[in-house]
C-alpha cells in the first residue's frame, strides 16, 4: 500500500468512526434534534479520540526508544504508574485533587514519569526480556498499589476501581476532558519531530551518534513525552493496554517502519481503535455498556499473541 | 608530511577489571589507509569506538579533525568522522528505499548500493537480504553521509568480513578511493594480505600497540610469531 493511501485510509476510518460514535448511545441511534444528542456524546468521543491518539503515538515512540516491538506503555508499567499517581493523590489528599483542572493530569504525569524513569534505569540496556519483565513488575506493583489505595479510600473507591478497569470514558464531560485531551494531543504532536532520530536509533546508539543524532537526548525527550501522553490518556480512559501495541504494529504493516509515518499513523489508528472499541461497547449493550478497555483487550490479546509468535518465527 | 587527521596520545579504556585499550598513541594523516590488526580481543573494536568518541570515559588525548569527539556534539562529530560497526543491525525491518530516505541522500545511497554490488529492488527489506548484503546496505548508509571525504576520519570495523570476493574487491577499491580523496581511513581487519596493501599498520595485542608503521617494517616474521604465536 502506498503511504498516502495508508494515511488516507486511517484518516477516513477515523472520521467514519467518529460520526458513528456520535450517533450511538442509550438514547437511540441518531444525532437528535439539532444535534443535541451528538453534543451530549461529544466529550466522550473527544476523550476517546485524544487518548487513542496519545496511546498510539506514545506506543510507537516507546517501541522506537527501546528498539523493542513489544514495548507498550500499557505493558511496561507507564500507564500503571499514571493511574498509581492519580490513586496516591486521591487517597492522600482528595480535597486538593478537584481544586484545579491541572492537579489530576499533573499527578498522572508524575506517576507515569516515575515509572518510565525506573524502566530506563532498571530495564534498559539489556535483553528484550529484561525490559519487558521489569515493565511487568512495575505494572503489577502499581496495579496492586492502586487497588490497595482504592480499597482504603471510601469516597474514591469506585472511581479508582473503574479507572483500573479502563472505564472512565463514561464520565467524560467537557469540563473534565478538555485539559487532558489538549495535553494528549500536544504530546502526540510533539513526538513527531523525533521521527528521524528514532529511525537512526534503530541502528543502535553508536550508529545513531555517528549519523549525527544524540541518542541520550532523543531518549530523554521521547520518554518525557510518552509519560505525558500516558498521563493524559489515563486521565481520560483509566488503565488501558494493547492500543499502544496494536496501533504501531498496524501502522508498520501498512506503511513500513519509518517513524515519520509510523508515529502519525499509529496515532490515527490508536484513535480509531479506541473510538471504535468504545462505540462497540456502547452500541452492542446500550443499557450496560462494556468498557473500552474490555473491548480492546478482547480484540487485542489474540493479536498480541499473534505478534509475539510472528516475532519469534 | 600531510596534515594529521587523527592524533591520539596515551588512550586508555577500562571495562571493569579489564584494560581493553592501554596507552595507545597514534597519528594518521590525510590520504593514509591504516590497517588495525591483532588477534580476537586485542582491542581493535574498542580502539575504533574510542577514536569515534563513542566511549566517553576513555582517558588520554584525542583529536580528530580538530575536535575531541568524546566531548563534541553528535552533529559536530559526524562532520569529521564516520564509523561503521562490525555487526550493524536494525531494530526495524526497513527496505532499501526507506534506508535511502533515512540517509537523507536517496540517490547517493542508491549509487553506493550499486557500487557495492547490490543491484536489488528498493522494496527488498533487510530481513530478505543475506548477511553480506545486509552489511553492504548498512555500509552504504555510512558512505552516503560522507559527502566529501577530504580531511575526514573513516573508521571501519571489519568491513569485508562476511562479504563475497566480488564485494570485498569492490569495498577495497572504495577504501582506496576514499584514501586518495584525502580521508584518513582506519580499518580493523583479520585479512593480513589486505593489511599489507595499506600504507600503515597498527598491531594490537591485549590492548597495547605492539608495532606500528609501514607494512614491510611492521608485519615482520617476529611480530607475527609473537602476536599470533
Amino acid at each position: 500500500m502506498t503511504k498516502g493511501r495508508a494515511a488516507g485510509l486511517a484518516g477516513g476510518l477515523l472520521a467514519g468512526l467518529v460520526v458513528l460514535a456520535l450517533s450511538v448511545g442509550p438514547q437511540g441511534f441518531g444525532w437528535g434534534d439539532g444535534g443535541a444528542l451528538a453534543w451530549l456524546r461529544a466529550p466522550r468521543v473527544l476523550a476517546a479520540l485524544a487518548a487513542g491518539l496519545a496511546l498510539g503515538a506514545g506506543g510507537a515512540a516507546q517501541q522506537g526508544v527501546f528498539r523493542n516491538p513489544l514495548a507498550d506503555p500499557g505493558l511496561t508499567g507507564v500507564f500503571g504508574g499514571a493511574l498509581f499517581g492519580l490513586a496516591l493523590l486521591l487517597g492522600a489528599a482528595p480535597e486538593i485533587a478537584w481544586q484545579n483542572a491541572w492537579v489530576l493530569p499533573l499527578a498522572a504525569f508524575a506517576g507515569a514519569l516515575a515509572c518510565s524513569a525506573l524502566l530506563v534505569l532498571l530495564g534498559s540496556g539489556g535483553s528484550s526480556a529484561r525490559l519487558l519483565l521489569t515493565g511487568l513488575g512495575l505494572n503489577a506493583f502499581t496495579a496492586a498499589g492502586t487497588l490497595v489505595i482504592a480499597a482504603r479510600s471510601g469516597e474514591s473507591r469506585e472511581l479508582l476501581t473503574n479507572g483500573a478497569y479502563g472505564d472512565w470514558l463514561g464520565m467524560a464531560t467537557l469540563e473534565l476532558t478538555w485539559l487532558p485531551a489538549l495535553l494528549a494531543v500536544t504530546a502526540a504532536l510533539a513526538l513527531l519531530p523525533l521521527a528521524h532520530a528514532l529511525d537512526l536509533l534503530s541502528f543502535g546508539e553508536d550508529a545513531a551518534r555517528c549519523h549525527g543524532a544524540e541518542p541520550a537526548q532523543t531518549r530523554r525527550r521521547a520518554v518525557l513525552l510518552t509519560a505525558l501522553a500516558a498521563g493524559a490518556a489515563t486521565c481520560l480512559v483509566g488503565q488501558i493496554a494493547f492500543i499502544g501495541l496494536l496501533a504501531p504494529h498496524l501502522a508498520r504493516a501498512l506503511a513500513g517502519p519509518r517513524h515519520a509515518l509510523v508515529l502519525p499513523l499509529a496515532g490515527l489508528l490508536g484513535a480509531a481503535l479506541l473510538v471504535g472499541a468504545d462505540t462497540l461497547g456502547r452500541g452492542l449493550w446500550p443499557d450496560a455498556p462494556l468498557s473500552a478497555a474490555a473491548v480492546t483487550a478482547v480484540l487485542g490479546a489474540p493479536m498480541f499473541i499473534w505478534i509475539a509468535r510472528k516475532r519469534d518465527a | 608530511m600531510p596534515e594529521a587527521i587523527v592524533t591520539a596520545t596515551g588512550l586508555g579504556v577500562q571495562f571493569g577489571a579489564h584494560r581493553a585499550v592501554d596507552g595507545v598513541s597514534l597519528k594518521t594523516a590525510a590520504g593514509t589507509m591504516t590497517a588495525v590488526i591483532g588477534p580476537n580481543g586485542a582491542g581493535k573494536t574498542t580502539l575504533l569506538r574510542t577514536l569515534a568518541g563513542l566511549i566517553p570515559t576513555a582517558t588520554g588525548g584525542l583529536d580528530v579533525g580538530g575536535i575531541d569527539p568524546r566531548r563534541a556534539s553528535a552533529p559536530t562529530s559526524a562532520k569529521v568522522l564516520a564509523y561503521a560497526p562490525q555487526l550493524p543491525a536494525s531494530a526495524w525491518d526497513f527496505n532499501l528505499e526507506e534506508l535511502g530516505a533515512i540517509s537523507g541522500q536517496p540517490e547517493t545511497y542508491g549509487n553506493w548500493l550499486v557500487r557495492l554490488g547490490l543491484n536489488l529492488p528498493g522494496e527488498l527489506r533487510l530481513s530478505e537480504l543475506s548477511g553480506g548484503e545486509r552489511k553492504c546496505a548498512h555500509l552504504a548508509l555510512t558512505f552516503a553521509g560522507l559527502t566529501d571525504p577530504f580531511g575526514r576520519a573513516l573508521l571501519l570495523d571489519e568491513p569485508t568480513a562476511s562479504l563475497d570476493r566480488a564485494k570485498q574487491a569492490a569495498l577495497h577499491q572504495v577504501m582506496h578511493d576514499f584514501t586518495r580523496a584525502g580521508a584518513a581511513v582506519l580499518v580493523a581487519t583479520h585479512d593480513l594480505a589486505f593489511a599489507r596493501t595499506c600504507g600503515e599498520i597498527l598491531v594490537l595485542a591485549e590492548g597495547r600497540l605492539v608495532a606500528a608503521g609501514r607494512p614491510d617494517t611492521t608485519l615482520t616474521d617476529d611480530v607475527v610469531a609473537s602476536v599470533w604465536g
